[in-house]
């Protein structure tokens, strides 16, 4: 395409996303002009409280996981088996954050497998105790499945980098150099590879950490409680039928924004912590070189599969009577009771497909169109719904849809997932799409394929494995949109998020559980299908 | 078919690579470049292919003009300029066999033909049997050919090369620049060569350099 024509396209691609995304963050930031709300909001004895839990829960798992992430990272990087660990991901990064989070506390509850399998032997307990273990006041619970599930995402979005040829080959190379002058390997991995890949993380760094600072439904289902956390609070606050509670809740919302931009700030610190990058000509003791996974992963692997076993379990348990292990009756109740109301299976799936349709095509043409110089100016603002709290964002998506008379309709929820969805289907997709040789397309042209041919030809075959696994991506974000759907939907439409979610503060242990898996179900066939769909083409002549 | 080049600027607005440069190539007449790292050979290859667009991403500019023939090319896209391009590695497609990486290259027409037409530069290649193969599983040196068949089965009426042979050891090189270089001169394809070898520079017809005060002549003076 000439160059006239393709910045005319780029623009236009630009205009269909930014106008939503400015109006967006304009309006959630008008929603704080109004004084009501923040003297309700300074007047409120629990903010200060709930403040510090945001503060303490969101921090502690931003930097417990990035640097799980980068201890991680450097095990598999000397065991060489970087490659395997990123194909084991999917099955973690699939996991929703309610999913995990109701799992982990049917583990952890008084009534939970942890102390069944310690009781009446080792506790001597025949009763579930009052033990404040889910929703403890401190908010651990909170931090354990922030960081167990915010690790995966990091190490997929450093796979992303890896996987990129040129990069791999690179920093292999001056691995291996580094060992030749001496260092250990793992030191060189510290010392060479991790300074280099550590910026390239800043984004997902940037969106982990807002997701850990404003989280709503996770905190509702393992959180503190009394007070929650002040997105809960902000969340509360918004679904308040009177105005001052609503712009209290708003309120809430701008402290968070100001508190993830101040923590954003300081987040270039943090990645420049673990560089340690004194070039102080120190090596390690050689080590001996070991194989295999590496010890972190297979914890966490480890914790996911009970995580997973404790909803299955809980979703078919008839009568299960404390401190019995497993369930005394089996029953497929729960199970019948979500096929009954399919509909919000089928909301997920067409909410899901819908905007990551939309967010992917967006993205290639994007990627395809838009000057290197461009991409970079805007890629803050396309970032914009994840450093936003998403109790402001959806504020500010309420105030869009509201006058396009779109608020409760199926077509204002698919705007508001697509424009979730939209910034980790890029995030996942343009290493390797900036990536592509260049060479490729000059040598394509040369050969008298440019344009269509040579993308349908060569360069989407050759990046489908990227190119499913971004679409995999927008799946799972949009299956575990809990948030926009309530509150653009109007509560008019369930997700088996919404379900799950709602469900978890319950009682119904079995349905619960039966939606939380459900919810992890979706997204895992999402990868399931991406790796098919993605898998490098087998050759049927071997090689002699 | 003789290639001629007359370039008036190449660079970025912060940097000329070149200026005032005029070259011609006769038919079946091989010119290497040559030059320091970074005196704009590549651009230059970039840019009589009509890529420099794609390769410097919009970076940099050609101010010149690129005839086939005396037919002007300064407008005509990549795609429709019949210059073939060959690159230091063989980018062979990774998810396409061996005879479809060739496939890709032949012209459109009658099915039977187009595929003989890959079996004939098969076995010119003495890659007969091999087309179902994966091209990962091919030697460097078979690769090498792959992709020079692939450039000719285009029927390039020009073919650039940036260094080619770089990636091969010295026997494998020796080897197969003849095999280039005579496939070029036995089509009449006009080719530029950059290079930092001198066997390449003894063996082609003319040696241009780039960057460095020395004048253009014939390559055995």
């Amino acid at each position: 395409m000439h160059r006239l024509p393709r910045l005319a396209a780029a623009t236009a691609l630009l205009l269909v996303v930014a106008l939503p995304l400015v109006a967006t963050t304009a309006l959630a930031l008008a929603a704080l002009a109004d004084a009501a709300g923040w003297q309700a909001l300074v007047q409120d004895p629990r903010v200060p409280r709930a403040l510090g839990l945001s503060l303490w829960t969101g921090l502690a798992s931003t930097v417990l996981a990035w640097w799980g992430t980068a201890a991680l990272l450097a095990q598999a990087s000397v065991r060489g088996s970087l490659q395997r660990m990123a194909r084991s991901l999917p099955v973690l990064l699939a996991t929703p954050h309610a999913a995990f989070a109701i799992g982990l506390a049917f583990l952890l509850a008084p009534g939970g497998w942890v102390l069944r399998s310690l009781s009446p032997w080792l506790t001597g307990l025949d009763t579930p105790p009052h033990w404040p273990t889910t929703q403890d006041p401190w908010g651990l619970g909170l931090i354990a499945t922030l960081v167990a599930k915010e690790i995966p995402f990091l190490l997929w979005a450093a796979a992303t980098q890896w996987q990129r040829e040129d990069l791999r080959a690179r920093w292999r190379a001056e691995q291996a150099l580094a060992t030749t002058l001496g260092y250990g390997p793992r030191r060189a991995w510290w010392r060479v590879v991790w300074p280099q890949l550590a910026p390239r993380l800043h984004w997902p760094l940037l969106a982990v950490l807002a997701y850990g600072l404003t989280v709503v439904d996770l905190a509702l289902v393992i959180g503190p409680a009394s007070p929650p956390t002040l997105a809960v609070l902000a969340w509360q606050g918004l679904q308040d039928a009177d105005p001052v509670a609503n712009a209290q809740g708003a309120a809430a919302g701008g402290v968070l924004a100001l508190a993830v931009g101040l923590a954003a700030l300081a987040s270039h610190r943090l990645i420049g912590g673990p560089r340690a990058g004194r070039l102080d000509g120190e090596r390690a003791a050689r080590q001996t070189p070991r194989t295999g996974w590496p010890p972190g992963l297979l914890l966490l692997a480890g914790l996911y599969a009970l995580v997973l076993l404790a909803l299955a379990a809980g979703s078919v348990a008839g009568q299960w009577t404390f401190p019995a292990f497993w369930p005394q009756t089996l029953s497929l109740n729960a199970w019948r009771s979500v096929a009954g109301s399919s509909g919000s299976l089928w909301t997920t799936l067409a909410l899901g497909i819908g905007s990551t349709t939309l967010a992917l095509a967006w993205s290639v043409a994007w990627l395809e169109l838009a000057p290197r110089r461009w991409d970079r100016a805007v890629r803050p603002l396309l970032y914009l719904p994840l450093a936003l709290p998403a109790v402001l964002w959806v504020v500010g998506l309420y105030g869009l849809v509201l006058p396009l008379r779109i608020e409760g309709h199926w077509s204002g929820l698919l705007l508001a997932h697509t424009l979730m969805v939209l910034p980790y289907v890029l995030l996942s997709l343009s290493p390797a799409y900036q990536g592509f040789d260049p060479r490729c397309a000059a040598l394509a042209a040369s050969l008298g394929r440019a344009g269509w041919p040579f993308l349908l030809q060569v360069k989407w075959p050759l990046l489908r494995q990227s190119l499913a696994a971004s679409a995999a991506v927008g799946l799972a974000v949009s299956v575990a949109q809990y948030l926009p759907t309530l509150y653009v939907g109007a509560g008019r439409f369930a997700t088996v998020t919404t379900e799950a979610v709602t469900l978890a503060s319950g009682a119904q242990r079995a349905l619960t559980s039966a939606y939380a898996g459900l919810q992890f179900l979706l997204p895992v066939l999402g990868f399931a299908l991406a790796a098919r769909i993605g898998r490098p083409r087998r050759f049927t002549v071997a090689p002699p | 078919m003789s290639l001629s080049v007359h370039l008036r600027q190449l660079g970025s607005p912060q940097r000329v690579l070149l200026h005032d440069l005029q070259l011609e190539v006769p038919p079946g007449h091989i010119l290497t470049l040559m030059g320091p790292s970074g005196s704009g050979k590549s651009s230059l290859l970039a840019a009589i292919a009509g890529t420099l667009d794609v390769l410097s991403a919009g970076q940099l500019h050609f101010d010149g003009q690129v005839r086939l023939d005396g037919q002007d090319l300064s407008h005509t896209p990549a795609a429709r300029r019949g210059i073939g391009l060959l690159f230091q590695d063989d980018l062979l497609f990774a998810h396409l066999t061996v005879a479809e990486n060739l496939l890709f290259a032949v012209p459109p027409g009658p099915r039977d033909q187009r595929l003989a037409a890959v079996e004939h530069a098969l076995a010119e290649a003495g890659l007969t049997g091999l087309g179902a193969r994966d091209p990962a599983t091919l030697s460097g040196g078979q690769r090498a050919r792959v992709a020079l068949m692939r450039a000719l089965l285009a029927r390039p009426r020009a073919l650039l090369m940036d260094e080619p042979f770089s990636r091969l050891d010295a026997a494998l090189r020796a080897q197969f620049r003849p095999f280039v270089f005579g496939h070029l001169r036995q089509r009449r394809i006009p080719a530029l060569l950059v290079t930092h070898d001198v066997a390449d520079i003894a063996e082609a017809d003319r040696v241009l350099a780039i960057g460095i005060p020395t004048a253009s002549g014939p390559a055995d003076a």
